[in-house]
């Protein structure tokens, strides 16, 4: 599943471990979601959509 | 809930098991020598407790660990059960069969440090396949 996730990290100007404390998540679990290694949860997926002022949909494109 | 430090941990795993240690050491070798059944009992079993420190511990910090954590902790534990189990397999066939001779107790020991060594070689490749730097 590809994300925009480092786009919107880098965007706000956070590190992956700025990004992985507001979150609540290790800084391993932020780079993993980046590099599309890992898919988050459907509740860290919300969180991370509630967080940027997104729709889930548009940060996470589950592709075809 | 409050991530459980990698550091925290590690310094409270080294301090059990030096507790261990000594106790294997120093007071392991008086159980042979006790004749009182109940006493050698509690002589005996009084090692176990720092491994059952660690194994708490242990749950402690996958309980406290985040989804992608939790996970790589499962799949290692996986690993090293799936392993661990297949090896007693062999060998308890191979002792069946007159091939091996092995003493229960030699073996039994064995089984936590095989699970230990397995799971945390699993859990370093698994951190280094997600981007992690430490297990």
């Amino acid at each position: 599943m590809e994300n925009r996730v480092r786009e919107l990290r880098e965007r706000q100007g956070w590190s992956q471990g700025e990004l992985g404390e507001r979150l609540d998540v290790s800084r391993q679990t932020i780079n993993a979601i980046e590099t599309g290694k890992y898919d988050p949860s459907l509740p860290l997926a919300f969180k991370i959509a509630r967080l940027f002022g997104m729709r889930i949909e548009t940060i996470f494109d589950p592709g075809k | 809930m409050e991530r459980y430090p990698v550091k925290r941990y590690n310094a409270q795993v080294l301090l059990i098991m030096a507790a261990y240690a000594l106790l294997v050491y120093f007071e392991w070798p008086h159980v042979k020598t006790v004749a009182d059944p109940g006493f050698k009992i509690v002589l005996a079993l009084v090692p176990a407790l720092p491994v059952v420190g660690v194994i708490v511990l242990m749950g402690a910090r996958v309980l406290r660990s985040d989804e992608l954590q939790q996970r790589l902790h499962l799949i290692a534990l996986g690993v090293a059960t799936g392993l661990v189990a297949a090896l007693s397999v062999f060998l308890s066939f191979l002792c069946a069969a007159h091939v091996l001779t092995l003493a229960a107790e030699d073996v039994l020991f064995w089984i936590f440090p095989a699970l230990c060594f397995v799971y945390g070689l699993t859990r370093l490749a698994l951190s280094r396949r997600y981007g992690g730097t430490s297990c």
